[in-house]
């Protein structure tokens, strides 16, 4: 026993109360944006089809000045962003002669202009990239609640590993809609990517939960579980320090091409490994207390003493650990 | 798993070895004759890292030709034509689906007049106007019954905006096409230096075109591209031999070129329309290779240093061991002929991190042994023995992700899906085996205190 003990578990209710001064800011900024006609999130060009370039321009320039060259060629709201030199441009889908308009216009009023990277996606491609990007994130989701129930043969493991998850799911998105990110292919990369490190970090923690668990004594579940998160705390802690330090580079040294990305990246795995620690061992322990109190309930006969007995003398292991076998059929 | 220390290290030497040979190739054969050349990483690079577009082109219907798969093929063939034409290095050219066409021009400079080329029908008909002489840029109708008059001759229509245009009734007579064309090239008029295109009619086609000449001295012969006026010129003479030029309508003798090119590769059965374009300028994919590059070696040292100064020696040899992961993902990537795009780069980066993560499991794990009051060496035994099964299962997840997005994903995301599975696959080995027999090494060298301040960082 180390002689300073974080007490996590008793201070769950801290945990569930930092989820959702993390979420809630994301929910209203989704509801605020559908609301203010722009789209709940900032779909690019990939999901609703439309062209985009990123240019490279010589001379300095204003993103108002832009604006106006562009409304001259393009239809409805366009997307126009400065990076120093560099300038990004995202617009409904142009006609051929309406882009090729636009680049000349630029180039007269701006001068040399380079051409670093253009997107164009039909609005019919859009709905397909936007249909198979849906079908990935659900099937990706559903494989890993598969993959969770099976491998912990326990209803309460899995549905705290999915709550965790679904939190996780929740404050990326939330922050992309904060943030107004652009939202594209590259953004379901990294969901599916948070999806699984997110209940990998789980797993790793309840792992340890139900190896202490095995060679369990007289410790009360949210003791036990207490300790195994601290055990597991170094691990969790290094692995987000060593996946932040490398993909905080590709954020800073990779270029404005990959930046979105890799601040996906970087948020996901944060909270991802957040939440395993913080929310859904704090679930698993809420759960087990809850079972518990309405199994004393349904006990009606139950002795006075048992109400209030520790929890040491709470039903035997067998009911806590996901090994508990059920009769299978082959 | 008890084979003998020596054995195990000469093995991932070896393995170590061939990773720099699949990977860099530094050593090639000419014969049997062995020669060093210089190390180069040998690898597929993605359009947005060597610079180049993707199109996807999609046939349309129309009133007189279907889509049909046959048609679509015999577009492919057109546009291959085309693209040769263009310079571009090792193109690639295949169908997707029934009406789709995929073009892959890496390398590209001129990204907007591949576009033009590979885009435009190119149907160049002859047409006999009697007396009417029409403008440039005057356009049949679909139904070729009308012609629409451009506000002003010679002017391009400024987009979105039809304002009062002019049509005259007249009706398409078609008398010779593009397809009747044995050549055609791009050159100056001798006496306007005008740019203007020669062209040669075959055969039969050639007689046609004498003989309907002859019989229309003084009238107009129409030249009119995907059903827009070239120029009208008229018949001043019979014109032997099938031969003549098209001039008017080019500003520049690229254009001459252009419409050249595609006279000579033909025109297309069906129109088709680019309906995705993803164009990465050569500049930005050079700075994408330097960019990454750093950003990739700036995460390894971050890693590298941490993991060396948290854990001490055992955390220097799990750098090694990264290092031996490294080369061998490259050369994995290197021999599956993988294709390594810009988020692929920052899969292998992510998978990193995660190679890491097997590790830190280890490290926790045999320090738990340690602390138990196990021996070194059956800490060390039983630490890796239980991190095994977690690091196995673990990795799991992230394979489900990479496998939905690899089937699901195109270009660079597929890429991503790729670099991240290889790794993580690659980085379990490494951890299990690699950073394993450097430890045993270490300890059988009289490292043990060394390793065992891996218990002391937490008692104290």
């Amino acid at each position: 026993m180390t002689p300073r003990t974080w007490d996590i578990v008793g201070k769950r209710r801290w945990g569930y109360a930092f989820s959702l001064l993390l979420i809630i800011p994301g929910v209203i900024a989704l509801i605020v944006n559908s609301a203010a006609g722009r789209g709940a999130l900032d779909w690019g060009v990939d999901f609703t089809g439309g062209n985009f370039f990123q240019l490279q321009m010589e001379r300095s320039f204003t993103t108002g000045q832009v604006r106006a060259v562009t409304d001259r060629f393009a239809t409805g709201q366009s997307v126009i962003q400065k990076a120093e030199q560099e300038l990004l441009i995202r617009t409904r889908p142009l006609t051929p002669a309406a882009k090729s308009g636009l680049l000349a216009a630029l180039r007269q009023q701006f001068g040399e202009v380079t051409v670093l990277r253009e997107d164009e996606v039909g609005p019919k491609i859009g709905r397909e990239l936007r249909n198979v990007a849906i079908i990935g994130v659900l099937i990706g989701l559903a494989l890993q609640v598969l993959y969770v129930s099976y491998r912990f043969k326990s209803v309460r493991y899995a549905m705290a590993a999915d709550i965790a998850l679904l939190h996780d799911l929740l404050v990326v998105v939330g922050i992309f809609a904060i943030t107004r990110k652009e939202v594209n292919t590259a953004f379901v990369a990294v969901l599916l990517t948070v999806v699984g490190y997110s209940i990998n970090d789980t797993i790793v923690v309840f792992d340890r939960i139900r190896e202490n668990l095995a060679m369990r004594g007289r410790e009360a579940f949210d003791r036990l579980v207490n300790r195994s998160l601290l055990e597991a705390m170094v691990r969790s802690i290094n692995t987000v320090l060593t996946t932040i330090m490398a993909i905080g580079a590709i954020y800073v040294f990779g270029g404005t091409t990959v930046r979105d990305f890799a601040f996906g990246l970087m948020a996901g795995i944060t909270v991802g490994a957040y939440s395993s620690v913080f929310n859904a061992s704090a679930v698993l322990v809420d759960w087990h207390q809850w079972a518990e109190r309405r199994g004393r309930r349904s006990r009606p006969q139950a002795p006075a003493e048992s109400a209030v007995a520790p929890e040491t003398t709470a039903p035997p292991a067998t009911n806590n650990t996901p090994r508990r076998r059920r009769p299978r059929r082959r | 798993m008890r084979a003998r220390l020596g054995v195990r290290l000469v093995i991932i030497f070896i393995l170590g070895l061939a990773a720099i040979q699949v990977a860099f190739r530094p050593l090639s054969f000419v014969g049997r004759m062995p020669v060093f050349g210089s190390p180069a990483l040998r690898m597929n690079l993605g359009l947005d890292l060597k610079g180049g577009s993707l199109l996807v082109l999609e046939g349309q219907d129309t009133p007189t030709s279907q889509a049909t798969p046959e048609a679509v093929d015999a577009a492919m063939r057109v546009i291959e034509k085309r693209i040769d034409q263009l310079g571009v290095v090792e193109p690639t050219i295949q169908r997707q689906g029934l009406k789709r066409i995929i073009v892959e021009l890496p390398g590209i400079q001129d990204p907007e007049r591949a576009l033009r080329l590979i885009g435009k029908t190119a149907l160049l008909e002859f047409v006999d106007t009697g007396a009417q002489s029409l403008p440039e840029g005057a356009h049949w109708s679909a139904d070729g019954k009308t012609v629409v008059l451009p506000e002003r001759p010679g002017a391009p229509q400024p987009p979105g905006q039809t304002g009062a245009t002019r049509s005259l009734p007249l009706a398409k007579k078609v008398i010779l096409t593009g397809a009747d064309l044995e050549s055609a090239q791009a050159g100056f008029d001798q006496n306007s230096a005008e740019p203007i295109v020669h062209f040669k009619f075959r055969g039969k086609a050639a007689k046609t075109f004498e003989d309907y000449t002859g019989a229309n001295v003084g009238k107009y012969l129409t030249i009119v591209l995907d059903n827009e006026v070239i120029s009208s010129p008229v018949i001043r003479d019979r014109i032997p031999g099938g031969s003549g030029q098209i001039s008017g309508g080019f500003r520049v003798i690229e254009e001459a070129r252009d419409l050249a090119v595609l006279l000579r590769g033909g025109s297309l059965p069906i129109p088709v329309e680019v309906v995705e374009n993803r164009t990465v300028g050569p500049q930005l994919g050079r700075d994408s290779i330097d960019k990454s590059l750093r950003a990739s070696s700036v995460a390894l040292l971050a890693v590298g240093l941490f993991m060396a100064l948290y854990y001490g020696l055992p955390g220097l040899m799990a750098v090694f061991a990264l290092s031996i992961y490294l080369l061998a993902l490259l050369a994995l990537l290197s021999g599956l002929g993988a294709t390594l795009t810009l988020p692929g780069i920052a899969g292998i980066v992510l998978s990193i991190g995660m190679a890491v993560d097997a590790n830190v499991i280890i490290f926790e794990k045999v320090k738990e042994e340690l602390r138990a009051g196990k021996s070194l060496r059956a800490a060390i035994a039983a630490g890796w023995t239980r991190a095994t099964t977690t690091i196995l299962d673990s990795n799991v997840t992230t394979l489900i992700a990479t496998g939905v997005l690899f089937l699901l994903g195109s270009g660079p995301i597929r890429g991503f899906a790729v670099t991240l599975s290889i790794g993580v696959l690659t980085s379990m080995f490494t951890a299990i085996i690699v950073t394993r027999a450097f430890v045993d090494a270490a300890a059988a060298a009289g490292l043990g205190p060394q390793l065992a301040r891996l218990a002391g960082r937490i008692a104290r």
